[in-house]
């Protein structure tokens, strides 16, 4: 009997290659390839008054110097589009004011790290060389730098777009205003989240090489959305599509950044390789993965809310200022989704969602991991704390009566989601899930603990954050399935992969649905010679999307190989089973070469009716010893030849994920350090496919989710230089600082997917920094409002905080009511 | 950019004479960082990985003698009994990769305000070798640091060596960093202790233009020490230093700093961390103290 794959835990068949370092990725291709390196603007804000490369043309190994004008010139004299703006990948309504920026900069350059000049030479040494003797004359232009400078709009990024405001919009159901107006308590919070970027440990890279014979393009690029970037290149080189393959090696990390397409850099190399006949190659250097890809979480927001006696949730506003920075080639995305996962497992009985995205000059914004979902799930978490503080109520209390309950789904919010979809929750069981949590962490015996602490001088706090996350999003996966002769299975589908385990988790799925074992099958992604249709990696979609493509396709394949191993055995396919890679007639003891069984691999041969055999095994299927029906053709005429299928899922809406974490952390007394002592996570992603897999995305978010909170963050000065532009200065966490993950899983099934399955990939990483704000709220005895935390802040917070200047919490956990610590928290004035 | 490889000490010297503006590299994990982010661009690299004699430590009179390429490593693994403080601020530094590479004279060479090495250095008294076609030099650690980045090496001079007193009393060394390990540090400090003399040294690092001395802090402690008679009373294991002296100190340490605000944190946050560095480590070399007087006993 063959173990049935799907649920277990298996080891990732990647990471015997990837960890001893047989990983193939962008920089390990392309060995003779030329080099380039970039001349990118040290300005925030300029114009490009003259660019002067004289002093660089003598410099030995130079091929080439590209501009602005280089690429007019071409666009002039071929049909390539290089000198029009990139796409603007997601166009939506209320985007009025959209902008994106040029391959390389035309006039103005709008960040620090704006390509202005292309260099191409005989290795990456050379080419900064000649960098280095480019001069580019700049007319200095004032920089809007950080969210308040583009509110305030003294200043603009771009001249035509007033108040830097690229997109105003609402959306509402009910009458939230007047629902807060009318409850009998309101509450009002003004919070931020810093900048964060994706920071994955392998940046960008570009490596093309054009075939002038065959006439056909072949690009390599350390990317999440391989057939979008081939269908960008060939619309932007004027290159048939059919000639254009576009391949994603090993991925060292993505967490949305390489969803943005196409780069400047993945038109520019292609380019440069077909005009200059020669392999062409370029890597990101950190410096420019700090400063010219993309960076994501940085938002100020105001939350008003209404609600009884009870906690409930009369009426909700919620007020996003989202810093969208130079362009905005991925349209709303994350302030959408932000202002719609804000809800979260909770209800409101009126919820107004507005956000203005904004224009400053920095690195452009685009989703990275969580994708907007952090900062909402932070704001509606700090208002359940501060609604359970005002009211003096446990914290679980006040979430617990807010939840939807079980049999209340699917549960519509009258909302539009990221996807043009209704924000409609498929399935989810949030009190189970809380009630787990509260078991794993300990919640209800933590006062005791904490007294006991408090009492040796320690301080410690306790915090919970829960969120619901949209997965899945459409439109479409596919996948194709094919058994070869040998048996083995080979499966293809098109989008990417950069470490989560998409071979191992599809190879346990097709295994599952084809009988085999789960060894022989091998999963390609990321291969547009493989797979031309596909739409990308991002929203924690491989498994619910490719996952079910490659189940629906794999059952085609199984259909198939039942009908033909039915005419073979000559019984009904309906008793017929495949196990271990061999059709059987259901319950006769396996006899192998017996008329009651027949390998897969055969019938893989017996699929393919063949003139010519080329071993021993083909034969089998040539014409004079496949016998039959001299009348029928060979293949039926609705038939095809081969044991393969492709098949696409593609489903009506998202399905929604939720979680909750909870933290236990300790804050030193003196220095303010901030140490992590528990930290609990309960998950529920429908049907787990293989649980190791979860896990780890669950670790590697929380890990993530822990930068966020408490060491990452963007430093700009006020003229747009990032100053903390290296793994020196921007901290990420470290093993030693990535606590230890206890995990409990609910598996409620999505009813929207054959799997039953929901996405994971996201998920560690959503509600962190609402947990660490809430645990560090709860140790200190007053409400942390901004994200992230440095030890030098909570210094600071404390000083104010003991100068009056902070009010403090009602309740802390192991404070015994009668200190001397009821003020009343800042009730809305209106 | 040119790139100069010596293989003998005598042409790195000669090669520094004729290109003053070259950049002495060594483990590269200082300078390498700079160019690879664009903020240096020397007309030409020193490269010091070929001279041998540059990574020996040995006695030197009553110094050790610490060669300016020996890594952070072996100052852990070789060194910690003699120059514990150097040691403690040694294991700080970067990752197992980083002391690996990473020099002591790198670190003097970069001449950051925030080196780990500096407070520790200042402590003990320290004395740099520097050289040069015209000759050798040797001048106390507290006269290296000029500026931010800029040390008391001239143009033609490489630093030939760093001689370290070898520790005679408790030395302390301990830093505030944003993250665990891997951080540069927001401030960090350096005491040593030898009561016996009744002498305080005490040493400031990451909040100020230059890492520096302490010795405000330092006298009180010292007068304090004899004033109490706890220098004559040395060895008793029995003696707890009064909460208001390590309190004092505290204060006075932070008094000594001339920190500024900046990405890693602010001048307030700096000079309350000192505080309480300066306390921590004071009782823990104190208690090390007493503890080596229990053993006595």
């Amino acid at each position: 009997m063959t173990t049935r794959m799907i649920g277990e835990p298996i080891p990732r068949r990647e990471d015997p290659r990837l960890v001893t370092g047989q990983g193939r990725y962008l920089d390990d291709l392309g060995a003779g390839a030329l080099q380039v390196a970039f001349v990118r603007s040290p300005h925030a804000h300029a114009r490009i008054v003259d660019i002067d490369v004289t002093d660089a043309l003598d410099v030995d190994g130079l091929v080439a110097i590209y501009t602005y004008e280089d690429l007019a010139a071409a666009d002039e004299a071929g049909s390539s589009h290089l000198s029009e703006p990139l796409p603007l990948l997601i166009p939506h309504p209320d985007l009025t004011h959209p902008r994106t920026a040029y391959p390389l900069a035309r006039d103005e350059v709008n960040h620090v790290g704006e390509p202005v000049v292309m260099v191409v030479a005989t290795d990456r040494y050379v080419a900064e060389d000649v960098c280095d003797r480019i001069r580019v004359n700049y007319e200095v232009l004032p920089a809007v730098v950080g969210l308040d400078a583009a509110i305030e709009a003294t200043h603009l990024v771009h001249p035509d777009i007033p108040g830097n405001i690229g997109a105003h919009m609402v959306q509402e159901r009910g009458d939230a205003r007047a629902a807060i107006a009318a409850a009998p308590h309101r509450l009002e919070l003004d919070l931020e989240i810093e900048r964060s970027a994706s920071m994955p440990m392998e940046g960008r890279g570009v490596y093309a090489r054009w075939d002038a014979d065959d006439r056909t393009l072949r690009v390599y690029t350390s990317t999440q959305a391989a057939t979008s970037v081939r269908a960008a290149i060939a619309a932007k080189l004027a290159v048939p599509i059919d000639r254009v393959e576009v391949i994603a090696p090993d991925v060292g990390g993505g967490f949305g950044v390489k969803v943005v397409h196409p780069w400047p850099e993945e038109v520019l190399i292609p380019w440069a390789a077909m005009r200059l006949g020669r392999e062409v190659k370029w890597t990101e250097d950190r410096r420019e993965h700090f400063i010219s890809s993309a960076h994501e979480r940085g938002q100020k927001q105001k939350v008003r809310v209404g609600f009884d006696d009870d906690g409930r949730l009369l009426g909700m506003e919620f007020q996003v200022w989202h810093d969208h920075g130079a362009y905005t080639p991925y349209g709303l995305i994350v302030p959408i989704i932000t202002t719609t996962q804000v809800l979260g497992p909770y209800k409101p009985g009126a919820y107004r969602g507005e956000f203005w995205s904004l224009y400053t000059n920095t690195v452009i914004v685009t989703p990275y991991r969580g994708a907007g979902r952090p900062q909402g799930c932070f704001a509606m978490e700090r208002t359940m704390d501060a609604i359970a503080d005002y009211l003096g109520l446990d914290r679980t209390v006040v979430r617990e009566r807010n939840f939807i309950q079980p049999e209340e789904m699917p549960y519509d919010h009258g909302l539009v989601f990221q996807d043009g979809r209704g924000l409609v929750y498929d399935s989810g069981n949030y009190p189970a899930l809380l009630d787990k949590l509260k078991a794993l962490v300990g919640w209800d015996s933590f006062a005791e603990y904490a007294e006991q602490a408090r009492a040796e001088g320690r301080r410690v706090g306790i915090g919970l954050a829960c969120y619901v996350e949209g997965t899945g999003v459409g439109p479409y996966e596919g996948a194709h399935v094919r058994v070869e002769t040998t048996g083995e299975v080979v499966v293809a589908t098109g989008l990417t992969t950069q470490g989560q385990g998409h071979q191992t988790m599809l190879a346990q799925i097709v295994a599952d649905e084809l009988g085999v074992p789960v060894e022989r099958v091998t999963v390609t992604t990321g291969d547009t010679r493989r797979f031309k249709y596909a739409v990308g990696t991002f929203a924690s979609r491989t498994a619910v999307m490719s996952g079910n493509a490659a189940a629906l396709a794999a059952r085609k394949v199984r259909a198939k190989a039942l009908r033909i191993a039915s005419e073979a055995l000559e019984v009904d396919p309906s008793d017929l089973e495949i196990v271990d890679g061999v059709v059987r007639v259901r319950g006769v003891p396996s006899s192998p070469g017996a008329k009651t069984e027949i390998p897969l691999s055969t019938v893989a041969v017996l699929s393919n009716p063949l003139r010519y055999a080329f071993d021993a095994e083909a034969a089998r299927a040539t014409q004079f010893a496949v016998g039959g029906s001299s009348e029928e053709p060979p293949v039926a005429e609705d038939d095809e030849p081969g044991l393969e299928a492709v098949d696409y899922y593609s489903p009506p809406r998202s399905t929604f994920a939720a979680g909750m974490h909870a933290a236990i952390v300790e804050t030193d007394p003196e220095t303010a350090e901030i140490k992590v002592l528990r930290y609990c996570v309960v998950h529920d992603c429908g049907n787990l496919i293989n649980p190791r897999i979860v896990e780890g995305q669950i670790h590697g978010g929380v890990a993530q989710g822990v930068g966020g909170a408490l060491y990452e963050r963007m430093v700009y000065d006020s003229a747009g230089q990032l100053l903390n532009a290296s793994f020196m200065d921007f901290l990420m966490p470290y093993a030693s600082e990535v606590p230890t993950v206890e995990t409990d899983h609910l598996q409620t099934p999505s009813p929207l997917n054959p799997l039953g399955v929901k996405g994971a990939g996201e998920a560690g990483v959503i509600p962190a920094a609402a947990v660490f704000a809430s645990a560090i709220s709860d140790a200190e005895g007053f409400a942390i409002t901004r994200m992230p935390i440095s030890p030098s802040e909570l210094f600071e917070l404390r000083e104010r905080f003991a100068a009056g200047e902070i009010p403090p919490l009602r309740s802390r956990s192991g404070h015994i009511s009668g200190e001397g610590r009821f003020v009343r928290a800042k009730e809305d004035s209106r | 950019m040119e790139f100069l490889a010596p293989t003998t000490w005598q042409d790195a010297l000669a090669a520094k004479a004729e290109y003053p503006d070259a950049v002495p590299v060594a483990g590269g994990t200082d300078v390498m960082v700079g160019i690879n982010s664009g903020r240096l661009r020397p007309s030409a690299l020193l490269d010091l990985g070929r001279v041998t004699d540059l990574t020996d430590w040995g006695l030197d009179g009553g110094y050790l003698r610490l060669g300016a390429a020996v890594p952070y490593r072996r100052i852990i693994e070789e060194l910690k009994d003699k120059a514990p403080g150097l040691g403690m601020a040694a294991r700080t530094v970067g990752s197992p990769q980083i002391r690996n590479r990473g020099t002591i004279g790198g670190n003097l060479g970069t001449g950051s305000p925030a080196g780990d090495c500096h407070p520790p250095l200042l402590v003990c008294d320290a004395v740099i070798e520097l050289a040069s076609v015209r000759g050798v030099r040797r001048i106390p650690v507290t006269e290296f640091f000029l500026g931010p980045k800029r040390t008391a090496v001239a143009p033609d001079e490489l630093i030939a060596a760093v001689l370290v007193p070898p520790a005679d009393g408790p030395q302390q060394f301990a830093k505030v960093g944003t993250r665990n390990a891997m951080v540069i540090a927001v401030c960090s400090f350096a005491l040593a202790l030898t009561p016996e003399r009744g002498w305080v040294r005490a040493a400031i690092g990451s909040a100020g233009p230059v890492p520096t001395r302490a010795y405000t802090a330092e006298q009180f402690l010292t007068e304090a020490l004899q004033q109490d008679g706890f220098a004559s009373r040395s060895g008793r294991g029995d003696v707890a230093l009064p909460e208001s002296v390590v309190r004092r100190f505290g204060e006075l340490v932070a008094a000594a700093a001339s920190p500024i605000d900046d990405v890693r944190g602010t001048a307030a946050y700096r000079r309350h961390a000192l505080s309480v560095l300066a306390q921590r480590t004071l009782r823990w070399a104190w208690e090390s103290y007493r503890g080596r007087g229990d053993r006595c006993t």
